[in-house]
C-alpha cells in the first residue's frame, strides 16, 4: 500500500478502506530525509515494527556540493503509544499474558498425555474412543479449573473489612479472558451441575456483569453510579436512582445486595423508627421475602442469599410456598398506611419483580443478558436445552436492541445456537490464540459434533485439522517472543501432521551466541529425541566459536557433535600454525585445548596427533634437563612416526628435535629395529622431498644430515651393544 | 504441583537469570533483601539491570543497576555486589546500593570479551574467568577505583564457566570439556592440578557450569556440569574424582537429573546423614538445581532428595548464609521461588 506524503512535515497517512471507523491514526516519522520525497517504502519487520524507507528523487540537484541524505529507513513501532485505542476495558498487559502461557503449559501437557494414554489404552481394547470414556471429562474439568485459576480468582479476599455502605463488593478486576473461560466451561463441560446451568448463568452475570457493555448501562454501572452518590446523600429512600438500583439488582438475583440496600431505608435509623414502625415492618418483610427466595441449585456460596432446592419437586414447593408469601404481602392491607409514596412504589415493584411480572423485569434491567437472566430467576426456573435458551436469547434481544454485542455475548449467542463454528470464530475473534487453543479441549470434551469437526483432517488446510491449525498458530505467536518460545515445543510436538517439521525449523533457529542458550535449545532436542537436528545445533555453534578466536569452545561443541570433517579441518590449521612456532616452545597456551582433547582420543580426529605431540615436547625437555629417563621420550618418538596420523611434515622436525638427546648418550638409546624404522622413514622423506607438493619448514638445511649422522652413530653403537 | 506453604513463586515480568541473597544488615528498613538479574527483550535499552528486591515484596525493586548487556554471574560480599555480562564488563554496587555510586571495568580488549561466566569475591579481590580464556583478578573496589589484573591469557584456546576461590592464595576455574583447573598463586600463578571430569556413556567431555568449596574444606570442589553431572574432586587424590550424579556411570550415584545443572553449592542446613563418618571422608550434602526443573540435595551414596520439581528450568539459586534453611531460586517462566525449610520437613526425610 503506498502511502502518501503529505505537505505538512512529512507525517504518512495510513488509508483506511472503512469509511466511519474515526479518524485514522497519525504517526509522525522523523526520518530526516529532505522533501521532496520521491518515493515511500512500508513493509513489516517483525513483530509490530513497521518498516518505512523514504527515498529523494535520484540526481537532484546537490545544492551547495553537501553530501545530503538521499533516503533513510525508519522503524515504526506501532505497539507503543496506543493511538487510537479506544478500549478503555481492562486490558491484559503482556507480562501478565505470558504468566497465563507458562502456567497453562502443566495443564495442557498433562491433559494431552491422559488423552494419549486413553487412546492408547483404547486401542489395546477396543473400548470407546477417548471423549466417551467415564473418567475423560472429569480429567477436562479438572483442566478447566487448572486454567481457570490462573486468569485470576474471582472470590474476594476472605480477611477484609467491609464498609456497611458499600453495595458492590471489591474484588479483583474481572477480565474478558477469564469470563470467555468460565462460560464454555459451564455450558460444554461441567456434567455435575448441568441440571441447574439457569443458576450458573445467573452467577456468572454476577460475576462479569461489569464486561458487558461500555456504551449502554448495566446493573453493575447503575449500582457503581448510585454508589458513588451514597455518600451525599440525606434520606436515600427519596431518591429514584435508589429503587431503580434495587430493583436491577433483585431482577438479576444479586439478593445479598438487594437485601444490604434495603436497610440503607431511612425507617431503620433509631430517630425515626417510632413514626415509620408500618413502613419499617414492610421494608423488613420484602427483605425476608427476597432472602428466602427459592433457588434451584445445589448450594450458595458464602455471603449469597436465597434457600437452596436441589431437586425439582422440592423447588416446586418451596416456590408455590414463597410465591404465596409474596402474594399475600402484595395483597396486604399495610400498604395504606404506608405514608411514603415512594417507598410504597419502590417496594411494591420489587414484589412485582418477585411475581415474574415480564415488564418490570424490562424496566429493570438494562442489558438483554440480564433480561435473559432474570427470567431463568423469575419467569422460567425450569428452562432446559439449547433450543428453548436460544428461543429466549432471541426474545430478549428483541426487547432490548440497544445492548449491541460484543465478544461475550456473541460468545453466548454461539453456544446457544449450538454452532461450534460460530463459537470458534467468536473465540479466535475476541480473544486470541491462547484462548482458542486451550478451549479446544472443552469444546470437544462431551460433544462428538464438535470432535469430528475439530479433528477431521482438511485438504484446504494443507491436510491438517482445524485444532492443529489452532495450535500451530498459537504454537507461532509463542515462537515470536524470545521469552516464550521455549514452550512452543509442548504446542507443536501435540501437533502430528507438521508439528515436528516446525520444530525442527523453531529449534535451528535458535541463537546460537550463548552457551547457556545452546545448551537449553540441545535439552528440548533431548526431550523430543532430535538427535539430528542437536548435532546440526552443535556443529554451527561450533563454527561460531570457532570463528570468532574461541578455538577451545569451538572443538568442544565440533567434538560433541562427533564432527570428525571440522576437528580434522582445524586439526590442519593448528598444523599449521605449529609447525611455524614448534622452537619457541609456546606449548603453555596450547595447553588447555590439548587438555580439552583429553585421553580418549577416539574423538578427536587429526588432533590426536597434537596431544601426543605436547607429551612427546614434554618429556624430551625433562630428558634433556637429566628430570627423566631418555627412554620415555624416545618410547613417544617411536610411537608418533609409527602412527599414521602424524602428518609427513612433522617427521622432521621430531627427529631434528631428538638429535640432542640422542648425542647426549654414550649408550644407545634404540634398539636396532627402531633405528632402522626412522631411518626409513628418513629416506621416505628425502624422497617426498623431490615431489612437488611438499612443504617445506624452518629447519636449517642441514638438518636432514645431522639427523642422519645422529641415527647412524646410534645404530652402530646398537649393534655393537647387542649381544 | 500445588504450591505448599513453604514454596512460594512471584512473578517478576521479565526474564530472571541469576538470584542471590544479600547479607542483611540490621540497619536495612525493608527486611531482608534479594539481588536478581533480569532481562526483557522488550524494553529497549534497560533490556538488562540487576533488582535488588526485598524479600516481603519481590514484585518492586527497591533499587536497580542497568547493565550494557545480559548478566552472566552475580557474586555478593560483604562491601559490593559484582555483576558480569555477556559483553566482558564487571559492574560493581557498593552495599549502599546507590547506583550513583556504581563502578565497573568495561569489556573489551583490555579485559575480557565475551561472556564472563567464573566471579567469584576472595579476601581481597574478586577472579573472573570468561568464556574467552582470560583470567583477571580485580581488586581495591572499595576505594571507588578498580584495577584489573590479567593472571592468565589462555586467547581462546580454553573457555571458562566457573570460578571459586579456595583459600586467599588458591581458586578453581572449569569450563567447556577442560574440566577443573587449580590455580596457585604462590606457584607463579599457574594451574597446579587438573581433572577433567567423570562424564560418560559416549559423552567424553562435559561443561562445567558451577563450582564450590565449603570453607572448612578447601581441598575439595564439588563441581556441576553438563548431563547431569555432580562431582567433586578432592585435591588430595587429583586422579580420582568422586560422582555425586550424573548419567551413565555404573552403580555408584543415581543422577538425580539428565539435563544441565547450572547451579550447585554446599548445603549448610541439611545434616549429613552420617554424622560421624563425616568428619573425615564423605563429601558434605550439596544442593543442585537444573534445566529441567529439578532443587534437590545429592549426597555421596545416598538417595538425592528432591526439594522441587517446577515444569520449567530453575537457572540459578541461593542459599541465605545467615538463614541456611531459606533457599531462593530464578525460575524460567519469569519468577523468582522462595523456599524455606522447615525442621518437620527435614524430620520425614
Amino acid at each position: 500500500m503506498p502511502g502518501m506524503p503529505t505537505d505538512g512535515g512529512g507525517a504518512i497517512v495510513p488509508f483506511t478502506g472503512e469509511p466511519g471507523q474515526g479518524a485514522p491514526p497519525v504517526r509522525p516519522i522523523r526520518h530526516g530525509v529532505a522533501p521532496p520525497i520521491f518515493r515511500t517504502y512500508v513493509s513489516w519487520s517483525s513483530g509490530n515494527l513497521l518498516q518505512v524507507a523514504c527515498l529523494r528523487p535520484p540526481n537532484s540537484e546537490g545544492g551547495g556540493g553537501t553530501v545530503e541524505v538521499v533516503g533513510s529507513v525508519v522503524e515504526v513501532n506501532l505497539g507503543d503509544g496506543g493511538s487510537g485505542g479506544s478500549e478503555a476495558e481492562e486490558k491484559i498487559d503482556e507480562a501478565e499474558m505470558r504468566r497465563i502461557e507458562y502456567g497453562s503449559v502443566p495443564a495442557f501437557a498433562l491433559l494431552q498425555s491422559r488423552k494419549n494414554s486413553l487412546a492408547d489404552a483404547a486401542t489395546m481394547s477396543h473400548v470407546p474412543s477417548v471423549p466417551d470414556h467415564e473418567e475423560w471429562w472429569q480429567y477436562v474439568l479438572e483442566y478447566s479449573k487448572t486454567i481457570g485459576n490462573l486468569l485470576g480468582n474471582p472470590d474476594p479476599p476472605v480477611f477484609m473489612i467491609e464498609d456497611p455502605m458499600t453495595i458492590l463488593k471489591f474484588r479483583e478486576k474481572p477480565t474478558s479472558l477469564r469470563a470467555a473461560w468460565e462460560l464454555l466451561e459451564i455450558f460444554y463441560v461441567d456434567k455435575h451441575l448441568q441440571g441447574w446451568l439457569p443458576e450458573r448463568l445467573v452467577d456468572w452475570l454476577a460475576d462479569f456483569d461489569s464486561l458487558l457493555s461500555t456504551m449502554v448501562s448495566t446493573v453493575y454501572s447503575k449500582l457503581s453510579n448510585f454508589q458513588k452518590k451514597l455518600i451525599n446523600l440525606q434520606i436515600v429512600e427519596d431518591d429514584p436512582d435508589y429503587w431503580n438500583g434495587l430493583s436491577a439488582a433483585l431482577s438479576v438475583g444479586w439478593l445479598d445486595i438487594v437485601v444490604n440496600m434495603l436497610r440503607f431505608h431511612g425507617s431503620y435509623q433509631l430517630d425515626q423508627m417510632d413514626n415509620r414502625e408500618t413502613e419499617n415492618g414492610l421494608v423488613e418483610a420484602v427483605a425476608v421475602l427476597v432472602s428466602t427466595m427459592p433457588r434451584l441449585r445445589p448450594n450458595l456460596p458464602t455471603g449469597k442469599l436465597g434457600q437452596c432446592c436441589k431437586t425439582r419437586p422440592d423447588f416446586i414447593k418451596a416456590w408455590e410456598k414463597w410465591r404465596g408469601q409474596v402474594t399475600k404481602l402484595e395483597c396486604s392491607a399495610f400498604w395504606i398506611q404506608c405514608g411514603h409514596q415512594k417507598t410504597r412504589d419502590g417496594l411494591k415493584n420489587l414484589l412485582h419483580i418477585m411475581m415474574g411480572n415480564v415488564n418490570k423485569l424490562t424496566d429493570a434491567t438494562s442489558h438483554w443478558l440480564e433480561l435473559f437472566a432474570s427470567h431463568f430467576l423469575y419467569i422460567k426456573p425450569f428452562t432446559v436445552g439449547f433450543e428453548g435458551m436460544h428461543h429466549l436469547a432471541q426474545k430478549c434481544i428483541q426487547l432490548k436492541p440497544s445492548s449491541g454485542t460484543n465478544g461475550l455475548t456473541g460468545l453466548i449467542l454461539g453456544v446457544l445456537s449450538e454452532n461450534t463454528e460460530v463459537v470458534l470464530a467468536e473465540c479466535t475473534k475476541n480473544f486470541g490464540p491462547w484462548l482458542v487453543t486451550h478451549a479446544m479441549e472443552l469444546l470437544t470434551a462431551d460433544n462428538d459434533y464438535a470432535d469430528v469437526m475439530l479433528h477431521e483432517e482438511r485438504p484446504n488446510l494443507g491436510g491438517i485439522s482445524i485444532e492443529e491449525l489452532h495450535r500451530l498458530v498459537y504454537a507461532q505467536v509463542l515462537c515470536s517472543h524470545s521469552l516464550t518460545w521455549q514452550i512452543a515445543p509442548t504446542y507443536l510436538s501435540s501437533c502430528l501432521n507438521q508439528g515436528l517439521g516446525l520444530l525442527e525449523i523453531l529449534l535451528l533457529k535458535q541463537p546460537i551466541q550463548d552457551n547457556c542458550l545452546v545448551l537449553k535449545t540441545l535439552e528440548i532436542c533431548r526431550l523430543y529425541e532430535l538427535e539430528n537436528v542437536s548435532t546440526i545445533i552443535m556443529k554451527i555453534a561450533g563454527i561460531y566459536h570457532w570463528k570468532h578466536g574461541r578455538k577451545g569452545t569451538g572443538v568442544y561443541w565440533f567434538q560433541q557433535a562427533h564432527d570428525k570433517v571440522c576437528l580434522d579441518r582445524i586439526a590442519q590449521q593448528l598444523f599449521e600454525h605449529i609447525g611455524k612456532s614448534v622452537t619457541d616452545d609456546s606449548f603453555k597456551q596450547w595447553e588447555g585445548l590439548l587438555e580439552l582433547l583429553g585421553s580418549d582420543i577416539g574423538s578427536a580426529g587429526g588432533l590426536e596427533f597434537l596431544h601426543r605431540y605436547r607429551d612427546f615436547k614434554k618429556s624430551l625437555q625433562q630428558a634433556l634437563d637429566r628430570r627423566c629417563g631418555a627412554r620415555q621420550t624416545v618410547d613417544f618418538l617411536i610411537q608418533l612416526m609409527k602412527n599414521p596420523s602424524t602428518p609427513q611434515r612433522f617427521w622432521l622436525p621430531l627427529l631434528h628435535d631428538s638429535v640432542e638427546l640422542l648425542n647426549s648418550k654414550l649408550s644407545p638409546l634404540m634398539n636396532v629395529a627402531e633405528t632402522t624404522l626412522l631411518l626409513n622413514k628418513l629416506q621416505e622423506l628425502s624422497m617426498a622431498k623431490l615431489r612437488p607438493d611438499f612443504s617445506s619448514n624452518h629447519l636449517p638445511s642441514h638438518a636432514i644430515s645431522s639427523v642422519r649422522l645422529a641415527l647412524a652413530s646410534n645404530l652402530a653403537r646398537a649393534i655393537l651393544g647387542d649381544p | 504441583m500445588a504450591d505448599s506453604p513453604s514454596f512460594r513463586r512471584h512473578p517478576l515480568a521479565s526474564s530472571v537469570d541469576l538470584v542471590r541473597w544479600l547479607p542483611s544488615s540490621s540497619t536495612s528498613p525493608s527486611g531482608r533483601l534479594l539481588a536478581a538479574a533480569v532481562h526483557d527483550p522488550t524494553s529497549g535499552p534497560a533490556a538488562s539491570s540487576i533488582h535488588l528486591l526485598p524479600l516481603s515484596d519481590p514484585g518492586s525493586p527497591l533499587a536497580s543497576l542497568q547493565l550494557p548487556s545480559r548478566a552472566t554471574a552475580l557474586r555478593c560480599s560483604p562491601a559490593a555486589l559484582a555483576a558480569a555480562t555477556s559483553s566482558g564488563s564487571l559492574h560493581f554496587l557498593p552495599s549502599s546500593f546507590d547506583s550513583d555510586a556504581a563502578v565497573s571495568v568495561p569489556g573489551g580488549a583490555g579485559f575480557h570479551v565475551g561472556p564472563v561466566r567464573g566471579l567469584d569475591c576472595g579476601e581481597e579481590e574478586w577472579v573472573t574467568a570468561g568464556e574467552d580464556g582470560r583470567v583477571h583478578l580485580v581488586g581495591g573496589a572499595a576505594d571507588g577505583r578498580v584495577v584489573a589484573r590479567r593472571l592468565w591469557d589462555g586467547k581462546g584456546m580454553s573457555g571458562y564457566e566457573a570460578a571459586r576461590w579456595a583459600s586467599p592464595v588458591e581458586f578453581a576455574t572449569g569450563g567447556a570439556g577442560c574440566g577443573v583447573q587449580w590455580w596457585d598463586r604462590r606457584k607463579g600463578d599457574a594451574v597446579v592440578a587438573q581433572c577433567n571430569g567423570i562424564w560418560g556413556r559416549g559423552i567424553v567431555t562435559g561443561m562445567v557450569h558451577s563450582i564450590d568449596i565449603h570453607p572448612s574444606r578447601k581441598h575439595i570442589c564439588v563441581v556441576g556440569g553438563s548431563s547431569g553431572t555432580i562431582f567433586a574432586w578432592d585435591l588430595r587424590w587429583p586422579q580420582q574424582p568422586i560422582p555425586l550424579s550424573g548419567v551413565g556411570l555404573n552403580g555408584t550415584a543415581e543422577p538425580v537429573c539428565e539435563s544441565e545443572v547450572w547451579e550447585v553449592l554446599f548445603d549448610t542446613y541439611t545434616q549429613s546423614s552420617d554424622i560421624i563418618s563425616s568428619a573425615s571422608a564423605r563429601i558434605l550434602p550439596v544442593m543442585m538445581c537444573s534445566e529441567d526443573g529439578i532443587l534437590a540435595v545429592v549426597e555421596q551414596d545416598e538417595r538425592p532428595f528432591e526439594l522441587l520439581a517446577e515444569a520449567c528450568a530453575i537457572n540459578s539459586f541461593d542459599i541465605d548464609p545467615q538463614n541456611p534453611s531459606d533457599v531462593v531460586c530464578a525460575l524460567e517462566w519469569e519468577s523468582i521461588g522462595v523456599l524455606t525449610r522447615g525442621r518437620d520437613a527435614m524430620a520425614e526425610e
